[in-house]
């Protein structure tokens, strides 16, 4: 594949961070997201699990839980949101 | 710190924790029979014993009682123990002359002995206003107040049967108390409130998909993007508050206790099944909510009296009807038994098998 | 509000005394020591007098890199309980089989003691060591802690939760596969399922040795696997003649309690008709010295329990009728992947898959994920003649088909 998991990774941060505070992505969401933007040639399940995992271990984005788990950018920690 | 930081390590092997009689004879024990209440033994191929003592837990424990269990286990059973999937404690000895002793020590640490065979076991739940957002009634407390007044049938008065009783504080059911022959169920009543500022916290959308009767609707409020509610609707099921906090449902003047009965996960004799209602509301009667520790009690002490051999709870009502479980118990049938949800029509009687 | 050593735990004190061991005597025992332990109880006795909980979604916290294992909680009187603002549980997988020794235990108590309230659950509903109360500062020192000590963290959220087991071979005889080898094993073959929620839901596994269920999978688990044998019973007449004489009435507690009839006891010998066996285990439980299991052992896998929320609570339905389970369980773990695939792209936010298996029907559910549908999945063939035949013939589709062979 000629899209590398570091590509992926910038997209999905992108998208992320677009819609930060409007739309929150799970997993799959961005998964379909980015297989709907490299085509399935290029991008499968797999390739968009390593590059969420490269945003995670970084701590560019973070898991968030509101009933289901979500995949946000980093937020001010705080008992109001 | 990345570089040294350990991940995705899964739990210790648990093969490093059991005692040596476990491992040379793992898979080849032959039969176990119960010596007395919360003793029993497990007598292997090779004719090796292990004896089994349980004991009961409140599940919330302190560090400081759990290096006393590790303390007994150091004494007793050369370091080894483990915990049942009901929150009972159980020391693995091999020498039954130590049994007396174990048992003692454990009763002057307060932890009765038992919950093996015919017994009331502990009851598994959840973790009520100790620590939960969602919780329509505390736990802890209502689980100390029903064990305390059925004690004797944990430590050996004699059953018809296993009874297993389980406390979740919501409908959320961490406990899975839906399969249980008394489940103790907290539930809430009144809608959910809107808070000011919801669009903030919550995504609409999510909000109205998350609720199971449609109840929800987009609306707004001062110009403002908000939701409203069909209250008519509105089953208490909190899935919305779930998905988004700014629609609280806990509620001191309406949140109490249900009570269902009949259900089990075994397949001994009958399939299992979830359990039913029996009683659709008591009181939050902090802090031994007396109502429900009699009704507990009452179903507890009908089935004793009128069940046969083996029978679970479930057994026995389906032996003898509904209508005359609820002439038995005392308890009074309600509009609130019948289901009207998805499959409702599924439990309506359509025979005239009736006893009259 | 009350604050023990000022206005006391006058409700709470209520719950020390009667025999069954309390769990304020616990608290109280941590609140000795830790200051967190200390509020807690003063939150939790203006709980029982108000009536209600005061703790508040938190759905934001975590350990660096994964998306479970951490239930963020804040009191909503902050300012009133300073020292339980934050009060963070962390679930951290329990050894399989719930066995420990003493040192793995004292171990856990001396992280908890140095990070957070020393308050713990033995154990949490699915299973895990519930540490239950601790700062966001802290999470990740208590995180390295445990992992420096070979734990690690449970799941929550839409990820796979740590999958639990009976105690099976390690100590019951009933036991038809190795439940702990098994548990064991899915655990650490889906590790990143566990710790990076990427589900539409949770997803439990919980493994039953026999069809007793000691861990409730059916009711309980996404996925129950539950032992079971297809040979004969293992019959030794001289116990059961030897459970009679013990005061056993045979005929009564045994035969008639057979859901199937295929039992028989004429007062010499007891005879099993095998093939009507449902494998209910109701006259092995009443005669544990006399019979047993077969020896052909493996089990029935099932799938789609949970609890009400959301469109109503789901007992497991049967998915492979018999199986073996034998390590390296290749055959198993594809069949999950294939149902973890199509959930993944089918379901819904907060659609667990026995609620998705509903919605697409049972039929079309087995096709996606490549399984044969079978007489044992059904408690009966449907009653409603509504059938959904997906195709059909127009004039002149025979003779193409037989041109086409």
């Amino acid at each position: 594949m000629a899209v590398t998991k570091e590509e992926v990774a910038e997209a999905i941060y992108e998208i992320v961070k677009e819609y930060q505070g409007k739309k929150k992505f799970k997993a799959s969401d961005l998964t379909k997201a980015m297989i709907q933007k490299y085509g399935e040639a290029e991008v499968d399940k797999k390739l968009c699990k390593a590059a969420i995992r490269i945003l995670m271990d970084s701590g560019r984005c973070v898991y968030t839980y509101f009933g289901g788990s979500f995949i946000e950018l980093p937020p001010e920690e705080g008992v109001e949101r | 710190m990345a570089t040294e930081r350990r991940t995705d390590i899964g739990p210790p092997n648990y093969q490093n924790f059991l005692p040596s009689v476990i491992k040379k004879n793992y898979g080849k024990w032959k039969y176990h029979e119960i010596l007395r209440p919360g003793v029993m033994v497990h007598v292997a191929e090779s004719g090796d014993k292990l004896f089994t003592v349980r004991a009961g837990s409140p599940r919330l424990m302190s560090i400081h009682r759990i290096r006393k269990f590790a303390d007994l286990a150091d004494k007793y059973c050369d370091g080894h123990l483990r915990f049942t999937s009901r929150n009972n404690v159980e020391f693995l000895l091999t020498d039954d002359s130590k049994i007396d002793a174990l048992i003692a020590d454990l009763k002057e640490l307060g932890h009765p002995v038992g919950g093996i065979g015919n017994a009331i076991s502990n009851i598994v739940h959840t973790q009520g206003w100790v620590h939960c957002h969602s919780a329509a009634t505390d736990a802890s407390g209502i689980v100390k107040a029903v064990m305390d007044d059925l004690h004797e049938y944990f430590t050996g008065k004699e059953m018809p049967g296993k009874l297993r009783i389980a406390l979740a504080c919501c409908l959320n059911m961490c406990g899975a108390v839906h399969c249980s022959d008394i489940a103790i169920l907290g539930i809430h009543r009144r809608p959910p409130r809107i808070l000011g500022g919801l669009n903030k916290v919550c995504e609409i959308p999510n909000v109205i998909a998350s609720c199971p009767t449609a109840a929800i609707r987009p609306a707004t409020v001062e110009g403002q993007a908000t939701v409203e509610i069909d209250e008519e609707n509105c089953m208490f099921c909190a899935n919305c508050f779930s998905v988004c906090p700014a629609l609280p449902m806990a509620d001191a003047l309406n949140d109490g206790v249900s009570i269902w009965v009949g259900g089990k996960v075994s397949n001994a004799r009958s399939e299992p099944t979830f359990s039913k209602l029996a009683i659709p509301f008591l009181p939050n009667n902090p802090p031994r909510w007396p109502e429900v520790v009699e009704a507990v009690r009452n179903i507890v002490e009908v089935w004793h009296k009128n069940a046969r051999n083996f029978e679970r709870m479930g057994e026995f009502i389906n032996r003898i009807g509904w209508p005359r479980f609820f002439k038995l118990t005392g308890i009074e049938f309600q509009k609130e038994h019948i289901d009207d949800f998805k499959y409702a029509g599924l439990s309506y009687k359509r025979s005239v098998q009736l006893r009259h | 509000m009350a604050e023990p050593g000022k206005n006391g735990t006058p409700m709470l004190d209520e719950l020390e005394k009667g025999p069954w061991p309390s769990f304020v005597t616990q608290i109280k025992e941590a609140a000795e020591k830790n200051k967190m332990s200390k509020a807690l109880l003063s939150l939790l006795e203006r709980s029982y007098h108000e009536r209600i909980g005061h703790w508040k979604h938190g759905g934001i916290v975590g350990v660096m890199g994964y998306g479970g294992g951490v239930i963020g909680r804040y009191s909503d009187l902050p300012e009133e309980y300073p020292d339980i603002a934050h009060f963070h549980t962390l679930r951290v997988n329990m050894p399989t089989g719930w066995f420990y020794t003493s040192d793995a235990l004292r171990t856990i108590c001396d992280i908890w003691e140095r990070h957070g309230s020393g308050l713990t659950n033995m154990h949490g509903s699915t299973g895990d060591i519930i540490l239950l109360g601790t700062t966001t500062d802290e999470l990740e020192p208590t995180f390295a802690e445990l992992t420096a000590n070979d734990f690690d963290l449970g799941g929550s959220g839409s990820d796979m939760r740590t999958p639990s087991a009976c105690v099976g071979p390690a100590r019951c005889e009933w036991a038809c596969y190795d439940t702990l080898a098994l548990a064991y094993d899915l655990t650490q073959t889906f590790q990143d399922e566990l710790h990076r929620p990427a589900f539409p839901y949770k997803f439990k596994f919980k493994c039953a040795g026999c069809p007793n269920d000691c861990v409730a999978s059916i009711a309980r688990a996404d996925m129950s696997i539950i032992g079971t044998w297809r040979d004969e019973i293992q019959i030794d007449q001289k116990e059961v003649k030897a459970a009679e004489e013990a005061g056993l009435n045979i005929q009564r507690d045994v035969c008639n309690l057979c859901p199937t009839k295929c039992i028989e006891w004429d007062g010499k010998k007891l005879e099993i008709d095998d093939e009507n066996c449902v494998k209910c285990m109701h006259c092995i439980n009443t005669m544990p010295k006399a019979l047993r299991p077969g020896k052909d052992r493996g089990a029935t896998i099932l799938l789609g329990a949970k609890a009400p929320i959301v469109e109503g609570a789901l007992l497991s339905s049967v998915l492979v009728p018999f199986t073996k389970i034998e390590p390296p369980y290749e055959e198993l773990k594809d069949m999950v992947e294939r149902i973890w695939d199509f959930w993944s792209e089918h379901g819904k936010n907060r659609e667990r898959v026995g609620e998705l298996m509903q919605r697409v029907g049972l039929g079309n559910f087995l096709e996606a994920i490549e399984v044969e549908p079978t007489p044992e999945m059904l408690a009966h063939p449907r009653e409603n003649p509504y059938v959904f035949y997906e195709e059909y013939y127009e004039e002149g589709d025979e003779e193409e088909e037989e041109e086409e062979e």
